[in-house]
């Protein structure tokens, strides 16, 4: 919910369910958009573009986790398999039958969510504690075993898919280059982030909503819950798996390492840091993680000359600082930054008169 | 014949391990409700902190004492900063504090002990393995149950017979009828997690002198979660009965389905057999069942 400007009156559905409302949002969403495709990739640097595609894939990783445990409250905890699944499958494709990168990503995207739906079966009789046992046992299953194991004997490529520069194109674009990638992801993005929020808007969201809130009741009210919660790992699973797709472009090997347990987590809290049941929550939280693993990189190189070792275990001062910090968010921020954005943007929208 | 009977064997050794790991968790819910993913790391710093104490120079026996006192004091400070403030709030923040906990811990244990294999030199346990019978029985694991087991046993009495554990038996059946006696649930909760942290501790000393110890130990701590889903997430017996199964299930899985595959049956196998539990008794052994009304 969100409070509109005074003297904004509406007097058209269409005004009423428009996405922007007002000339301010089509204005700020037109300097959002110059900034996005035009000031950071052209005049950031390369430095910032690596930055930025690393906060778009997190984004769009984390929009699938969003929506099963923000939007239909299936808590999952093993997202990474899912998007392994989809950055396998495309690369598979792409590298064995040289399918076009963007179809591949597409197939990628729905084997991806048909094995999401296949761990999501559970969730028709789990659910709470049990059915993130399940997600845990996709995680170490998909990851783990059958991709390490069988999946990476594929084509007889050893551990890792190494992928030679030039094999991911587009049509006659090669993506040889960070600003590419950049655009790609930046495209998708936008695209995926639109899709779901329209999504959540219609009769599926509201259902996926209604069931969050009480499965039971929304089972009294006529939603097949089993319908609609294997419906959210589907789309949550493509998600991802578009997200792994696109994650495939930036590098130079495709190996398990990549899609650990850990990244499963770091998605959760990521969401968690940006608020649960929010989108805006995703991108917030997206851009948190990332910016501040990039400012503790800032803080320990001046610190290196004085005790040496902190280059080498800079990983692990990362790993605890993402501990605490979402142990620190979750005890005296519970809702997360997007609450405190809605607070400061309907500050404005009320003021003078915010009572 | 002789194999199955071996395998059978050191899953229940190992098996006696995974059940007080697993106490320790079934504890924690039983007494305040939190789904503690962290139980891992517990393991990992007690075990750290175990070899660190032995190769000062302390015997094996001491070493395992300060580990139980750190541990318990780790516990409650643990209980107090982070948990004391989530009474009442949503599952799933909860889990995502311990989960934040456990990637807190693993980080200090990382940074300070670093990640290569350390072994306990000397040896604590003698090399040379039992035979009974054509049964050859590492004498680390034959030891490590034996611990695990007394261990057990002085939790079982604890509960049964001082106050302490009393009070805690009586707010894990009801809350407010225990406070309404008198007992504090505060104190009460600080002390599951020292018990956590002790059981857990204790565990990962154990499972470091077996193959050395590395961050997989943590791994093996992760395991403690099939076992309570299987015994049925409240119930005592059933985490320790849990436990043992899992082990036994891990080794045979180990011994006999590693050949169809590439490998790495072993490793996740416990998490395919929780997976077939839930769908077919997803209140495990024991736990009790919820039914739920709007």
């Amino acid at each position: 919910m969100q409070y509109l400007p005074c003297g904004i009156y509406h007097e058209y559905y269409q005004q009423d369910h428009a996405w922007w409302q007002t000339r301010f949002v089509i204005g700020k969403m037109i300097l959002l958009g110059i900034f996005i495709f035009y000031i950071l990739p052209f005049w950031g640097g390369l430095y910032w573009v690596g930055v930025a595609t690393l906060t778009i894939y997190t984004i769009m990783g984390a929009l699938g986790v969003q929506l099963l445990i923000g939007y239909c409250g299936q808590v999952t905890l093993g997202h990474a398999a899912f998007i392994a699944v989809g950055a396998y499958t495309a690369t598979l494709l792409t590298l064995q039958l040289h399918l076009p990168y963007l179809l591949s990503m597409f197939i990628g995207g729905l084997v991806a969510g048909l094995w999401s739906v296949l761990f999501g079966l559970p969730s028709a009789k789990v659910k709470g504690f049990y059915l993130i046992m399940t997600s845990l046992a996709a995680q170490f299953v998909t990851v783990d075993f059958i991709l390490t194991q069988y999946v990476s004997q594929i084509g007889g490529r050893g551990q890792a898919f190494s992928l030679p520069p030039g094999s991911i194109t587009i049509g006659p674009l090669v993506l040889d280059s960070d600003l590419k990638v950049y655009f790609l992801g930046a495209v998708l993005t936008i695209l995926l982030t639109m899709g779901l929020a329209n999504l959540l808007r219609s009769k599926v969201g509201r259902a996926w909503i209604a069931i969050r809130d009480n499965d039971i009741a929304a089972e009294t009210m006529g939603i097949n819950i089993i319908t609609y919660k294997l419906m959210a790992f589907f789309v949550a699973g493509f998600i991802g798996g578009i997200a792994g797709a696109f994650w495939v472009s930036t590098l130079a090997a495709l190996s398990p390492e990549h899609f650990q347990w850990f990244w499963s987590l770091w998605l959760v809290g990521v969401i968690l840091i940006g608020g649960v049941g929010s989108i805006y929550g995703t991108i917030f939280g997206s851009l948190f993680m990332v910016l501040i693993m990039e400012g503790l990189k800032f803080i320990i190189i001046p610190l290196t000359p004085v005790y040496p070792a902190l280059t080498m275990k800079f990983l692990f001062l990362k790993e605890a600082t993402f501990g605490l910090a979402i142990c620190l968010f979750l005890i005296y921020e519970p809702n997360g930054l997007a609450y405190r954005w809605w607070q400061i943007k309907n500050y404005f929208n009320l003021w003078p008169f915010s009572y | 014949m002789n194999l199955f009977i071996q395998v059978i064997i050191t899953g229940i050794l190992m098996g006696g391990i995974y059940a007080l790991v697993a106490l320790g968790w079934t504890l924690i819910y039983k007494c305040s409700g939190v789904l503690n993913l962290a139980m891992g790391e517990l393991t990992l710093i007690g075990a750290y902190v175990c070899l660190t104490f032995y190769m000062w120079g302390f015997p094996f026996l001491l070493a395992l004492l300060c580990t139980v006192i750190i541990g318990f004091i780790l516990g409650l400070i643990t209980e107090r900063i982070f948990l004391d403030k989530l009474i009442g709030e949503p599952v799933l923040t909860v889990i995502m504090v311990t989960v934040g906990l456990s990637f807190f811990f693993r980080g200090i244990v990382e940074f300070l002990f670093g990640t290569d294999t350390v072994i306990f030199s000397p040896p604590v346990f003698p090399m040379k393995p039992i035979d009974i019978g054509g049964i050859i029985i590492g004498q680390v694991y034959l030891w490590s149950f034996f611990a695990a087991i007394a261990l057990l046993l002085i939790f079982v009495a604890f509960f049964q017979f001082t106050r302490w554990g009393l009070a805690m038996q009586a707010t894990a059946d009801d809350e407010m009828a225990a406070l309404s006696l008198g007992v504090s649930a505060r104190f009460v909760y600080a002390t599951a997690w020292g018990i956590a942290f002790i059981a857990a501790g204790v565990g990962g000393a154990l499972l470091g002198n077996i193959n050395g110890l590395n961050i997989s130990v943590g791994y093996l701590g992760l395991l403690v979660l099939p076992a309570v889903v299987l015994g049925g997430l409240n119930s005592i017996p059933g985490a320790i009965v849990g436990g043992i199964i899992i082990g036994v299930l891990q080794n045979l899985s180990g011994a006999y389905l590693d050949r169809f595959t590439p490998g790495g049956v072993k490793e996740i196998a416990p998490f395919i057999f929780m997976v077939i539990i839930l769908l077919y008794k997803p209140y495990g052994l024991w736990g009790w069942e919820r039914i739920e009304r709007v």
